[in-house]
């Protein structure tokens, strides 16, 4: 062990009791389980809706209210609620820390991003999908999807071509992979945006 | 903004170009650390040699600070950094299928790649070794789907499933490495 090994480990060490006291990293709330706290009239519930006011007209989460960052910034928190914010698909780290810093200055502490925003409250809530080779975790979970989505007014389909229901998609809490890559959209974002484009 | 490949900064040919000098790089330091030897990375599962454990884990804990750190001060986003999904079982099977080759073969993938390149004739061994393998899960692929895609938890991390922030779950695992590092070197102080 030379003399630099110390240094470094004391280095790692500081960096590592750093991040534990950092409270802005964000926790995610995948649709499906923001969808069973609504429907079960969860109290301390309040979701946000960062996108414009026209898009929110045109379809939001129910429950959700309307906002801007600026906004937000303005209103005060008790600490107790559970605070769900969402826009149109993945915050980036800009946003993301602008949001929630304002948040955790008012009071906030459960905070949760929808991770992929509304596309993914479409594509899992609002209009699941199974799809025709569904394997049996698939199917159960789309079962569970078809809850909300009656509940919560949405459609769910069935005998959907697999190449509209990405790998593993009913099974967990997956990203959309067209979320990440931002240039070309993958069939996972297309199978969402045909559902947005019918109107939905 | 990072990563430079999901912003689209690199662009498809600089993502093409700058992959084998990462992996050339990646490469260069394991055969110069030493760990293109057989002997040198069994050396940790009989507990005389840890360098392995050491090497990796102080890779791991930089880029899991770096990272962080990055995200934090607004530099990388790490909603866009790729995030393997998670299936139990198969991965606890394939990791200790793993492991007995890593025991019997002396080296894991990366290494023997070093080795081969390094002209050792284990290195290649394994090397061979391990095409067939990928050559006999492609032609049984079908079969074990089932089993291949079942106990899924999705792109999930440590700190999501321990319910604590990432921060946190930053911490733990910078504390475990730094524990292991202690004994790693008492071990090693106790058997020279």
């Amino acid at each position: 062990m030379t003399r630099l090994h110390p240094g470094l480990a004391v280095v790692a060490a500081a960096l590592g009791l750093a991040a534990a006291f950092d409270d802005t990293s964000p926790t995610y709330i995948s649709a499906p389980a923001l969808a069973e706290r609504i429907m079960r009239g969860d109290a301390t519930l309040r979701v946000f809706d960062l996108r414009s006011l026209a898009d929110y007209n045109e379809l939001h989460i129910p429950t959700a209210v309307h906002t801007t960052v600026d906004e937000l910034s303005r209103t005060p928190f008790t600490g107790t609620e559970t605070v769900v914010l969402y826009q149109l698909r993945s915050f980036d780290a800009g946003a993301r820390a602008s949001a929630t810093s304002s948040l955790r200055l008012k009071g906030a502490r459960r905070i949760y991003l929808l991770r992929e925003g509304i596309y993914e409250w479409i594509a899992r809530v609002r209009e699941p999908r199974l799809a025709t080779d569904a394997t049996p975790t698939e199917r159960a979970e789309f079962e569970r999807a078809t809850l909300f989505s009656r509940f919560l007014g949405g459609v769910a389909r069935t005998n959907v071509a697999r190449s509209e229901v990405p790998a593993g998609y009913w099974t967990a809490d997956v990203q959309l992979p067209a979320a990440r890559s931002g240039a070309a959209e993958s069939k996972a974002l297309q199978a969402v945006l045909q559902v947005r484009r019918r109107g939905c | 903004m990072m990563p430079l490949s999901e912003t689209g900064a690199l662009g498809a040919d600089g993502v093409l170009l700058t992959a084998p000098l990462i992996g050339f790089a990646f490469g260069w330091f394991l055969e110069r650390g030493g760990l293109g030897d057989a002997r040198k990375l069994t050396g940790q599962f009989y507990l005389n040699d840890l360098t392995v454990f050491k090497v990796l884990f102080s890779a791991l804990v930089t880029a899991m600070l770096g990272a962080f750190w990055l995200d934090r001060v607004g530099l990388l986003d790490l909603d866009l950094v790729y995030l393997p999904e998670t299936w139990v079982l198969p991965q606890a099977l394939g990791g200790a299928l793993f492991g007995v080759g890593f025991v019997i073969g002396g080296l894991c993938p990366g290494t023997s790649c070093v080795a081969a390149a390094a002209g050792r004739l284990d290195g290649l061994g394994v090397v061979g070794g391990m095409l067939i393998g990928v050559a006999s899960f492609n032609a049984v692929s079908g079969w074990i789907q089932p089993f291949y895609e079942s106990t899924s938890l999705g792109a999930v991390t440590f700190a999501d499933l321990a319910g604590i922030s990432r921060g946190m779950g930053v911490a733990i695992v910078t504390g475990i490495a730094l524990a292991g590092f202690a004994v790693a070197s008492r071990i090693e102080g106790t058997r020279s």
